[in-house]
């Protein structure tokens, strides 16, 4: 069985590669990039070869080249300390036109042509856009840079290398001063024990320095109380629905309205704010960036992620969609189960009539009946994060319970007339076994053998969430993350959700598979031939 | 009855038929014609003939009342007195018309035509659709389930293309063409047939090593006669039923994506639906919202319900 598991599981690896790859095709190289402009109000401000400039950074912050200014080259050059100051501030200066660079200039521009067209790219240098008189137009100084598209090769790999991602000292880049780089362990958080504290709170951690989480293990008041972020999971950046935030992060972090403690900060400055120091992580020059962080922090660990007192998407999407599930296995077996033992009479009726509407007509349909029905009982149709009223809850879970109790309906009805014909139940009967001894000795084991199977994958696919109720109800869950990611040419996220979804449907049929061969011994996926 | 009375003998009454070996082994039975034995199944339940009735009036509302009607939806646009009208105010404002009966909508246009052109769009992408995803499904279907070395592979397609999102994939068809009714149908059977394929592909499995198969092939049947005559029959119940639930779930489809906005440009009832939302919560306007998602409702369960059961009359074992 363990065998067969890992060998199911390999095959899941490679349709999900498979998968991505054809998400990666369909919208870097499918797609017209150019409508990522359609909707930017800055676009229109830029004008000349400042325009082109603009279009390159804009398509390479949404992954869909490499773009490299001349300018960020030679700057470069001087922080790894291969040429100094003076240097670089006469090198970075590019005249009109090429044949108007001064000496220097043009020995690194050749090195950087040269550099950079070894590694693939397109060299394009923009003379500048002068008026008549000489003055140029708006944004028409002289550019050069390199850019390419990624090759979908490339990407494809470089997305699943950098997915799982371990923390190290080294991910600060080296030429930057940061002091000693390292580790070190505390048996007393700094967050908790602000210097001149009298006492002592102990609570161990794992500090880093270089690393790109300041914290990387402790311990806190929040569900699981231990924490790491050693090794964090990256599905890919977001660009526009949630701006340079993990996938999985804007799945998994909290939302709603902030929570606000006093929080100690490094420098000892007490304030009433909602930052979790935690979740500090790195971003390169941020301590001086502004009056506040220089008060509050000692070093570049400032982007901290705010307690906020909601739950993330996915956790509305899973109890939602997890307490309908239980809702249609709680019911909708049942039924199934009635329907069959009381075959055309007037509950069999009534309930193929129900699973036939819930079938044929539009779900947005009933969804929206069930909207306006329950408007009318005084139920909330509309949810809203901030507020504590478990009643908003309904009418989301039932709009989402009632076609799964429908569907669970008409296969337990099935299954069970199935196995009421068949001949071992025949013989059960001449061989003297009363009806209810049949039924629950027999049929109803075989019956639900089938719908074993499909309980991991209603578990797992209460977290993709459900577009249209969530749409309807607002809540703010998982569901809507693919529509507002494609409506926004959010390409990160697609790739991301899309990874997430196919992984998710991957494993729930394992699972199912798994979860079947357990509850009936017949079934067996050890031996050939089966 | 008494022989005697007819007045005749023995002879003139019978006469003696020799022993046939041919005519012994013909078996008897009554004229049986597949279609008719569908029909008169499927006419026996007097709800079918009601159904079906419903189904003509619907089609006939669809496809030829918007030709007799000259519908324009901006022929009131400049006319402010005109839009959102209840049906009572509509009736009054324009006189009496069955045109006016559920009221005027956002740009005075009548929302009873607006709601039977829509239909015929709906309608008619559900049928093509329908139409190439079965014929497709179908044929790819029982080939994937007749061959083994197709099974493999297709398996693992089917893996995979299963777990594309198919609304990223609409969503990439829309920006890719225009968003008009024939991308919308590549979009919807580009991968639609797979999923028809995949189950189809599931019941020649269950059918294809029958012992009554087996004995056929044991038999010398060749292999397009067992499909033919052994399997065939035994699905086309299945596939009526399958074409039940496939051709209203195209409509339900299509009025999905145009409420999240992936729609195409015409008029179709998902449209209707998504552009009336707003109207849905405006006192006096629920008319423009309810009666397209009334219409498209009855026409779903109506096709269903025709489908359902002309499914149930095409399995033969009901014909007795």
């Amino acid at each position: 069985m363990g065998k067969y598991v890992v060998k199911r599981l390999l095959h899941g690896l490679i349709s999900i590669i498979c998968v991505v790859l054809i998400v990666m095709l369909l919208i870097y190289s499918l797609l017209d990039r150019n409508k990522v402009f359609s909707g930017d109000p800055n676009y229109n401000h830029t004008a000349s070869n400042n325009r082109v400039t603009y279009e390159q950074s804009r398509l390479e912050d949404f992954g869909y080249l490499d773009y490299v200014p001349y300018a960020d080259y030679v700057n470069l050059l001087a922080l790894e300390g291969e040429i100094d100051e003076e240097t670089r501030a006469a090198a970075v200066q590019i005249g009109r036109t090429a044949d108007a660079d001064s000496e220097i200039t043009a020995e690194y521009v050749a090195k950087f042509t040269e550099y950079y067209e070894s590694k693939g790219y397109k060299i394009q240098r923009l003379d500048a856009d002068a008026k008549r008189n000489g003055q140029l137009r708006d944004g028409g100084q002289p550019q050069l840079f390199a850019s390419r598209d990624i090759p979908l090769l490339q990407r494809a790999v470089d997305y699943f290398t950098k997915m799982f991602f371990v923390d190290n000292i080294h991910y600060v880049p080296d030429y930057i001063d940061m002091g000693k780089r390292g580790l070190t362990f505390t048996l007393f958080d700094p967050t908790k024990n602000p210097e001149g504290a009298s006492k002592k709170v102990f609570s161990p951690a794992i500090i880093g320095n270089g690393t790109k989480h300041k914290y990387l293990l402790y311990f806190d008041e929040n569900f699981p109380y231990f924490h790491q972020n050693l090794l964090t999971l990256n599905l890919g950046e977001s660009y526009t629905v949630n701006r340079g935030v993990d996938v999985f992060t804007t799945m998994t972090e909290p939302q709603g309205a902030y929570v606000l403690s006093s929080v100690t900060y490094p420098t000892g400055v007490t304030v009433d704010r909602a930052d979790n120091l935690h979740t500090a992580t790195y971003v390169q020059g941020s301590l001086n960036a502004t009056a506040s962080n220089a008060e509050w922090f000692t070093d570049d660990y400032t982007n901290v992620i705010t307690n906020k007192k909601g739950m993330s998407k996915l956790g509305y999407s899973f109890v939602i969609g997890i307490i309908s599930t239980i809702l249609a296995y709680v019911l909708g077996l049942p039924i199934g189960l009635a329907m069959a033992l009381r075959k055309d009479k007037l509950l069999d009726k009534i309930g193929t009539f129900y699973v036939m509407f819930i079938i044929a007509v539009p779900s947005l349909a009933y969804i929206f009946l069930f909207k306006a029905l329950g408007g009318k009982a005084g139920l909330p149709t509309l949810f809203d994060m901030d507020s504590t009223d478990k009643l908003m809850y309904i009418l989301p879970i039932v709009s989402l319970a009632l076609p799964s109790i429908a569907n669970l309906m008409k296969w337990m009805r099935r299954y069970m007339i199935d196995q009421m014909n068949s001949d071992y139940v025949k013989f059960a009967r001449s061989g003297g076994l009363s009806e209810g001894e049949i039924f629950t000795k027999h049929v109803w084991k075989n019956a639900l053998i089938p719908i074993v199977h499909g309980i991991p994958g209603s578990v797992l696919g209460a977290m993709t969430g459900a577009i249209i109720t969530e749409r309807v109800y607002v809540v703010p869950g998982a569901g809507n993350l693919l529509t507002q990611a494609i409506n926004r040419y959010d390409n990160g996220v697609i790739v991301g959700v899309t990874l997430f979804y196919a992984v998710l449907s991957v494993l729930s049929i394992i699972l199912g598979d798994v979860l079947m061969a357990a509850v009936d011994p017949r079934i067996s996926f050890t031996t050939k031939d089966r | 009855m008494e022989l005697e009375k007819l007045g005749l003998t023995e002879e003139e009454l019978f006469s003696h038929v020799d022993h046939s070996a041919l005519e012994s082994e013909k078996i008897v039975a009554p004229r049986y014609s597949y279609w008719r034995s569908v029909f008169r199944v499927f006419f026996r339940k007097k709800i079918n003939i009601f159904v079906l009735t419903l189904l003509g009036l619907l089609i006939a509302f669809a496809y030829i009342y918007p030709s007799l009607v000259d519908y324009d939806p901006f022929a009131n646009l400049m006319d402010p007195a005109s839009k959102h009208l209840s049906p009572a105010a509509a009736m009054a404002y324009f006189g009496k018309d069955l045109q006016w009966i559920l009221g005027a909508g956002a740009s005075g246009e009548s929302t009873f035509d607006a709601i039977w052109n829509g239909s015929r769009i709906s309608i008619s992408l559900a049928l093509v659709c329908g139409a190439i995803n079965m014929t497709v499904g179908v044929i790819i279907g029982s080939i994937w389930g007749f061959s083994k070395r197709v099974d493999a592979f297709m398996t693992e397609v089917y893996n995979i293309v299963g777990n594309i999102p198919q609304i990223l994939l609409i969503s990439v068809m829309a920006m890719l063409f225009a968003p008009n009714f024939w991308t919308m149908v590549f979009a919807l059977t580009v991968i639609g047939w797979l999923f028809i394929a995949y189950f189809i592909r599931t019941q020649v499995v269950i059918i294809r090593d029958r012992e009554y198969n087996l004995a056929s092939k044991c038999l010398g049947t060749s292999t397009v006669k067992i499909a033919m005559k052994n399997i065939l029959p035994f699905m086309t119940s299945v596939i009526v039923t399958l074409l039940a639930t496939e051709i209203p779930s195209y409509i339900s489809y299509e009025v999905f994506l145009s409420y999240i906005g992936l729609g195409m440009s015409d008029m179709s009832l998902g449209r209707l639906i998504y552009q009336a939302e707003s109207a849905m919560v405006t006192p006096g306007w629920e008319m423009e919202f309810w009666s397209p998602v009334a219409i498209a409702s009855i026409i779903t369960v109506v096709l269903y319900v025709v489908g359902q059961n002309l499914g149930d009359a095409s399995d033969p074992r009901t014909h007795m």
